[in-house]
């Protein structure tokens, strides 16, 4: 069946790409990401980052094989034509679900994050709206825009979470980071596999496959770099979390990251320096949300043969905004987004793998297509 | 009705369109086929021939002016106005020429057009008369160059065929330097109505114009908008051909091209458009001539309605088409192959496409050496985010976020407010909007006191503002320094953008503080991104991310900027050779023993 796409031809360069998925994956680490780590490996917690780097790129390796196999489809479409319409559209609609529910339950650690450190008496609501709104307009302005937008603000996040990072160099203690197993190598390569959920958001590339300008070999590639780039800004943070805040603080905090750029002391006139890191993580949470947005309404344009996806906007918004309030507390939020980080990789490497033998078994590629 | 009105548009603003038919452009590199042009220029050919033909046996029954019946057409009709006079030919009989123009102009009440009856002494004694435009032709050159030649050298000896006079006369009585020879009403008014005088003949159904402009104009001045310390000072005036011969100056190259074109139904305006053809990529060229050819309106009177009719995003507040005054700076863009759009009566040139950080640059950091003109650079790109977020910032952290200010600041800042009794938004937005009334009076009050009220405005209502205790005195810092930053934005387009935008930024703040702004930010940033200008997005080179010389928001040294920019597809990338310093690559060769690099 052709899809007939109305919408406005987009075209996506290797540095765009590269942006909007080193947002994609890496705007986690603003939440409670480093604690999340910390929990699933004690002291042994960028270790552990390490390791899920390196399974993360495994199962990279395997879609980009799978992507290739069909030059120029989206996954929604390789899942069909593998699967056939009926289950193809089935997994579809389970990946939807997946980032319907992740990027929800996103919003809503987001907008209390937000509330947590910047805005104490503002109600749930109101950020929640005020994040909804830019992410419609965001989606609605196109692909094009978020990508170059992403890649425009990239920089300035990188400096921002560097220069945080460094800024407690005096608070550095390497001790820390005893004893180097920490949990133990059994337990700690089983944390790192569940812990490769946290790169499962480089099924973005596969989604958006179509809008690139490049080739295979330059995805694989940028698959690859951008696992590898966000997963060090992952072991930088998560080694300086462990340095600068104790083991049993660690374990506690909220917002990780936040606590960090509290703990910055570099003389009297520069201490209080996390209102301006508040700039960057809501902005890249920003970028985060509307991406998953746009993502979310282009995989349902795919895979129900829309010929726009704009119209879909307020309906996606609404179920959005719904789900994000749907959790009775901050709570219940973070312990949804521990079930996400525990069985994510479900959806985001197991499902496409599956399709991958799939279509080995069934020798399906380009040509079947 | 009106319910029924209001409810369609609500639902029409809530609900999704299929757009019709998008004519999206994207600036491609690739050259049109020349075929096309080639097909379609031997046909055009012919078919003004035929016209001319049919014209020629229309001639013997002279039609009369349709003005009343045109114009009743008008009124139905949505295609381009047409003239009153279409179609009408020069009549051999003097008679009814001079009808025809007393209809045409409204004589005798329309006092400015004048009809000079005079005789030429041609095989005998010919009637004949002139009519030219009081005020915009030249008296002098009229008198000189048409009236006597042909009054006075005209006694001839030979026989000249009837038809054949007005050519005649054209190749070797008058004196005019830009003559010609029309048949046609609809060739022949426009001339009038732009200073040039028009001979009729008894007996000849052709007649003769001959170039007399001249009216008064200011001469060429000083640029008042884009000053520079360092660099030409000259500015472009209301006068086309003064423009675009000031271009012409500077750029002494055969391949540039000056097209001219009309806009306009009821009063014609001449616009110019420059470039280079061996530079400019033909499409955009083309897609200029095709946005301006398409415009249809009774009348476009300066450069910032014709901006209006051609720019990409009407809705969005950044410009998206680049003005200015100066000759250096139009050559400087035209030498990079955008296109220079001159629109007669108007000192500002629009240049296409345009983008952001063209918009924030000024010719003199070209002018200036390289650190001197970077650090100005810098010094603008911090102005144009002290002229966007200070008042934002100001309110964000006086209302949410007080613990990010040193202590005694903070302790300073409430120690001001302390007997203010009105919110900080509502203080903020009183100086702000206190700061934009003195900057709009200043515009518009008249000269002698413009300059009292300066004075006026900043010391007198601020200090006292203070004193009243309606302001913080650290509000006054603020609002100064964002008034200053605006003012450092070189384009006064961009510089109204964001005095307009900062305001949004303000009421962000003021609920939501950083989140607010942040929020601002990032829609701005997407709003920017999502737009173009003549198909180049207008964050090129950074958004999308394309090849690029080192001018961005920073620039490189001259001798490094060896390449165009790569969004502009044009025909020839290299502006220079790596090596464009001969002498170094001499003293390295000769170090060397001759090795050559380049």
């Amino acid at each position: 069946m052709i899809i007939i796409n109305q919408d406005p031809p987009v075209k996506l360069g290797y540095s765009e790409a590269v942006a909007m998925v080193m947002i994609f994956i890496g705007s986690k680490a603003f939440l409670g990401y480093p604690r999340f780590l910390v929990d699933l490996g004690l002291n042994a917690a960028w270790l552990l980052v390490f390791i899920s780097i390196l399974i993360s790129i495994l199962f990279w390796l395997v879609i980009v094989s799978l992507l290739n196999r069909f030059p120029g489809k989206s996954l929604m479409e390789i899942n069909q034509i593998v699967l056939g319409s009926f289950l193809g559209l089935v997994v579809n609609m389970i990946s939807l679900l997946y980032i319907i529910i992740s990027t929800s339950n996103l919003l809503r650690i987001f907008s209390d994050a937000v509330i947590i450190t910047a805005l104490p008496h503002a109600p749930i609501s109101a950020m929640v709206i005020l994040f909804v709104i830019a992410m419609w307009i965001a989606a609605y302005l196109g692909l094009e825009a978020i990508s170059r937008n992403a890649y425009i603000s990239l920089p300035f996040i990188i400096i921002g979470v560097t220069a945080v990072l460094l800024m407690l160099y005096p608070f550095w203690d390497i001790k820390e980071l005893f004893p180097v197993m920490g949990i133990g190598p059994a337990r700690l390569l089983f944390n790192s596999f569940l812990n490769i959920s946290a790169f499962g958001e480089i099924l973005l590339l596969g989604f958006l496959a179509p809008y690139f300008s490049f080739d295979g070999t330059k995805l694989k590639n940028i698959g690859i770099f951008s696992i590898a780039s966000v997963g060090f800004y992952f072991l930088f943070i998560t080694i300086t979390y462990l340095m600068v805040i104790p083991l049993p603080s660690a374990l506690e905090s909220l917002t990780p990251f936040y606590q960090l750029s509290r703990s910055i002391y570099l003389g009297r006139y520069y201490q209080r320096l996390e209102s301006v890191f508040i700039f960057f993580w809501i902005y890249t949470a920003f970028l985060r949300l509307s991406i998953g947005l746009i993502l979310a309404a282009i995989v349902t344009r795919e895979s129900l043969k829309i010929p726009y996806y704009r119209p879909l906007l307020p309906a996606l918004i609404v179920i959005f905004f719904s789900l994000a309030l749907t959790p009775a507390q901050f709570v219940t939020a973070i312990s949804i987004e521990k079930y996400r980080m525990w069985f994510g990789w479900i959806f985001t490497f197991l499902i496409p793998t599956g399709i991958w033998v799939v279509a080995l078994i069934r020798r399906k590629d380009e040509t079947s297509g | 009705m009106i319910l029924d009105k209001l409810k369609k548009n609500i639902i029409r603003y809530f609900t999704f369109h299929e757009k019709l038919k998008v004519e999206g452009f994207v600036l491609s590199g690739a050259v049109p086929g020349k075929k096309d042009t080639k097909k379609q220029s031997p046909k055009k050919e012919e078919s003004k021939n035929k016209e001319t033909k049919d014209g020629r046996r229309m001639k013997k029954k002279p039609q009369r002016v349709k003005r009343e019946k045109t114009q009743q057409e008008e009124n139905g009709a949505e295609t381009k106005i047409s003239s009153p006079f279409e179609n009408l030919l020069v009549d051999p009989e003097l008679k009814v020429n001079k009808e025809y123009i007393n209809e045409i102009y409204f004589l005798p009440k329309n006092k400015d057009v004048i009809i000079r009856d005079f005789i030429i002494q041609l095989d005998g004694p010919k009637r004949a008369f002139a009519v030219f435009v009081e005020g915009i032709s030249d008296r002098n050159t009229v008198n000189e160059n048409v009236l006597k030649p042909l009054m006075l050298h005209s006694g001839l000896q030979e026989k000249i065929n009837a038809i054949d006079v007005a050519e005649y006369l054209k190749t070797q009585i008058v004196y005019g330097n830009q003559t010609d020879v029309h048949d046609k009403y609809q060739d022949i008014i426009p001339q009038i109505n732009y200073g040039s005088t028009a001979v009729f003949i008894e007996g000849v159904p052709r007649c003769l114009i001959v170039e007399t402009k001249g009216w008064d104009r200011r001469s060429i001045g000083k640029s008042e908008t884009e000053q520079v310390i360092r660099g030409p000072h000259e500015a472009f005036n209301e006068t086309l051909r003064s423009n675009t011969g000031l271009l012409r100056k500077a750029i002494r190259n055969h391949n540039l091209i000056t097209e001219f074109s009309k806009i306009g139904a009821r009063n014609e305006t001449d616009v110019a458009i420059m470039y280079l053809i061996d530079l400019a990529n033909p499409n955009l060229v083309e897609e200029v001539k095709r946005r301006l050819k398409s415009i249809s309106t009774d009348y476009v009177g300066e450069s910032g309605i014709l901006e209006q009719f051609i720019e990409d995003h009407p809705f969005m507040p950044i410009p998206q088409v680049l003005v200015t005054e100066r000759p250096d700076r139009t050559t400087s863009f035209i030498m990079d192959g955008k296109v220079a759009v001159l629109l007669d009566g108007n000192p500002n040139v629009l240049i296409v496409p345009a983008d952001l950080f063209s918009l924030l640059h000024s010719p003199e950091d070209y002018y200036l050496r390289m650190p001197y003109g970077n650090m100005v650079r810098l010094l603008r790109v911090i102005a144009v985010f002290i002229a966007l977020i200070t008042p934002a910032l100001y309110v964000g952290v006086t209302i949410f976020h007080q613990e990010m200010i040193p202590t005694d600041l903070i302790l300073a800042i409430a120690a001001g407010r302390e007997t203010v009794p009105f919110p900080t938004i509502v203080e903020v937005f009183f100086m702000e909007f206190a700061f934009e009334m003195i900057r709009e009076a200043g515009v518009r009050v008249p000269g002698v006191i413009g300059n009292t009220l300066g004075i006026v405005g900043a010391l007198i209502l601020g200090q006292a503002a203070v004193q009243a205790g309606i302001v913080s005195p650290i509000l006054i810092i603020v609002v100064a320094l964002t008034g200053l930053a605006s003012f450092a934005i070189p384009n006064y387009s961009m510089s109204f953008a964001f005095r307009g935008i900062r305001f949004i930024f303000t009421g962000l703040a003021a609920i939501f503080g950083f989140f607010g702004i942040t929020a601002g930010l990032f829609i701005l940033l997407n709003g920017i991104t999502s737009m173009k200008s003549f198909g180049v997005p207008l964050l090129a080179p950074i958004g999308p991310r394309t090849k690029s010389g080192p001018d961005i928001v920073m620039r490189g040294p001259v001798w490094s900027m060896e390449e165009r920019p790569d969004f502009l597809d044009t025909q020839d990338r290299r502006r220079q050779p790596n090596v464009s310093r001969g002498w170094i690559k001499e003293e390295s060769s000769n170090k060397s023993g001759g090795d050559d690099n380049n």
